[in-house]
């Protein structure tokens, strides 16, 4: 929707591409102002050129805590202390068999997932608190959370956390006006998986039976982060908007 | 009702957390029930009165102390096991961290030793104990210790929180996982407790916050435990059970 983001400064992880590509496509057109992160600098800075003039590219590896304290403290400087939003949409999934699955890829995966949302969340909110704003932060769970997958337990482990970091910053912060929801989308077509698509057998192997008969682009998701981001559900917080085609109805 | 001698002897198990609290209350009924334990945390002295009570409900205990961040833990606990039991049936993942303070204050080393100790380690633990039992042909079953936090949010505990979220999480991907396994995995997410920690208040108080009228006892989930670790329970997996007294439902 034009315009019903103007004003607002609005962070977004993961940016380079995906669904945090597509938040931050979808929230300049609402009108906001991008300050993007990823690890991937080239990719990100194809990105932001095409949200047109002032958006900020900020590369960053989420998986290193001093980072995730860069990037918030960059994009106070850069918008005089004024964050209203604050996507965490960067995640990585690393396929393991369960009882191989190593201590390296458990760590990493918590660190990207888990601990930067955390680290992310925690130091907006407290310039939030700071600067009397009330803002919206949105974090990307995945249905995964309720009906897992095979073959990446630390991706899905890391989801349920993000489920309840999302539940519980929530009732902490929603007395400062402060709303944190998440977005929890079903198989979205992304680089997470585009090795699974170029292989029609394993793809076939992630459930099918999605009652809208598809999976989904990218921008669907980000469409619903949208709304969650805007002052359109100023009543909602702690909410996990399930955006997955019907496919946990059955 | 006693599993003992379905096998021809005792089944064993090892239980994190066995010093304090629920811990000791698991380790009570499992032993009236028939179990040897291997008992662990990081305290010899709690583990001492544990094993104590274990002895006088007529089983036996090795005691183990034991960093649960430290990697070696998992094989360490698995041959106390072996070498004094020379078997192994249940793995009981009772131990948990939980330090409150306000979400924007929280600390990332408090975030690391909740992460670490509440989901990391349980992981890890579930992951040698199944190599075993895979390895060997034999088939086992696994109780996580979450929390009602596991689903609904309390004042000053995101990080516990979002660890109790993630275990849920990966209670079911191990229970998905492992079913033709014939390795069963659950949750007992307990509410509130009466454990040597819980302020006098608290007791006094639940008659108007609990359904039941009264806390849990550390008994009551051992009940819990030792039902979803028994043969009664061989339907039963990738379940949370809430010991809650109702609490939830309002």
């Amino acid at each position: 929707m034009r315009g019903r983001l103007s004003g607002k400064n609005a962070v977004v992880t993961g940016a380079a591409q995906g669904i945090g590509r597509a938040t931050a496509l979808r929230l300049a057109s609402d009108g906001a102002n991008l300050f993007c992160v990823d690890r991937n600098g080239p990719a990100l800075a194809k990105v932001v050129e095409g949200l047109g003039e002032g958006h900020v590219a900020f590369t960053a590896d989420l998986s290193l805590a001093s980072s995730c304290h860069e990037v918030v403290a960059a994009a106070l400087e850069h918008w005089d202390n004024q964050i209203h939003i604050l996507v965490n949409a960067a995640a990585i999934l690393i396929r393991e068999p369960t009882l191989e699955h190593s201590r390296k890829a458990w760590n990493l995966t918590f660190d990207v997932n888990l601990k930067a949302p955390f680290l992310l969340s925690r130091d907006v909110v407290a310039s939030m608190i700071e600067g009397g704003i009330q803002g919206a932060i949105v974090n990307v769970g995945s249905i995964e959370a309720v009906l897992p997958g095979r073959g990446h337990i630390a991706y899905t482990a890391s989801k349920g956390a993000i489920t309840m970091l999302t539940r519980s910053s929530a009732f902490e912060t929603a007395p400062y006006g402060i709303r944190v929801n998440a977005v929890a989308p079903g198989v979205v077509a992304t680089g997470m998986n585009a090795d699974l698509r170029e292989d029609p057998e394993s793809w076939k192997e992630m459930p099918s039976g999605t009652p809208m008969g598809r999976h989904a682009q990218p921008e669907e998701i980000a469409a619903v982060i949208a709304f969650l981001a805007s002052d359109d559900p100023s009543f909602v917080t702690g909410a996990i908007v399930t955006s997955d085609g019907g496919w946990t109805l059955h | 009702m006693t599993t003992a001698g379905s096998r021809g002897d005792q089944r064993v198990a090892i239980l994190t957390g066995a010093g304090r609290g629920i811990g000791k209350g698991i380790a009570t009924v499992l032993a009236e029930r028939g179990y040897n334990l291997v008992i662990t945390s990081r305290t010899r002295e709690d583990l001492e009165g544990t094993r104590e009570l274990v002895e006088q409900a007529g089983s036996a205990a090795v005691v183990v102390t034991a960093d649960l961040k430290d990697p070696q833990t998992p094989s360490r606990l698995l041959h106390a096991a072996l070498d004094s039991f020379g078997r192994l049936d249940g793995l009981v993942n009772n131990a948990a961290v939980n330090i409150f303070a306000p979400f924007w204050t929280q600390s990332e080393s408090n975030l690391d030793e909740m992460i670490e100790t509440n989901l990391t380690a349980p992981f890890f633990l579930c992951q040698t104990a199944a190599n075993y039992w895979v390895q060997n042909g034999l088939t086992g079953a696994i109780v996580n210790i979450s929390s009602a936090e596991d689903t609904i949010a309390y004042p000053e505990q995101v990080p516990y929180a979002s660890s109790k979220g993630g275990l849920l999480s990966m209670t079911k991907v191990l229970a998905l996982e492992w079913g033709p396994l014939g390795i069963r995995v659950n949750a007992v997410s307990p509410g509130s407790v009466d454990t040597e920690m819980t302020p006098e208040i608290y007791r006094q108080d639940a008659p108007r916050f609990m359904p039941i009228g009264r806390l849990g006892t550390p008994e009551d989930i051992g009940a819990c435990v030792h039902f979803l670790l028994s043969d009664d329970a061989a339907f039963v997996t990738g379940t949370a059970l809430y010991a809650d007294g109702g609490y939830m439902l309002q």
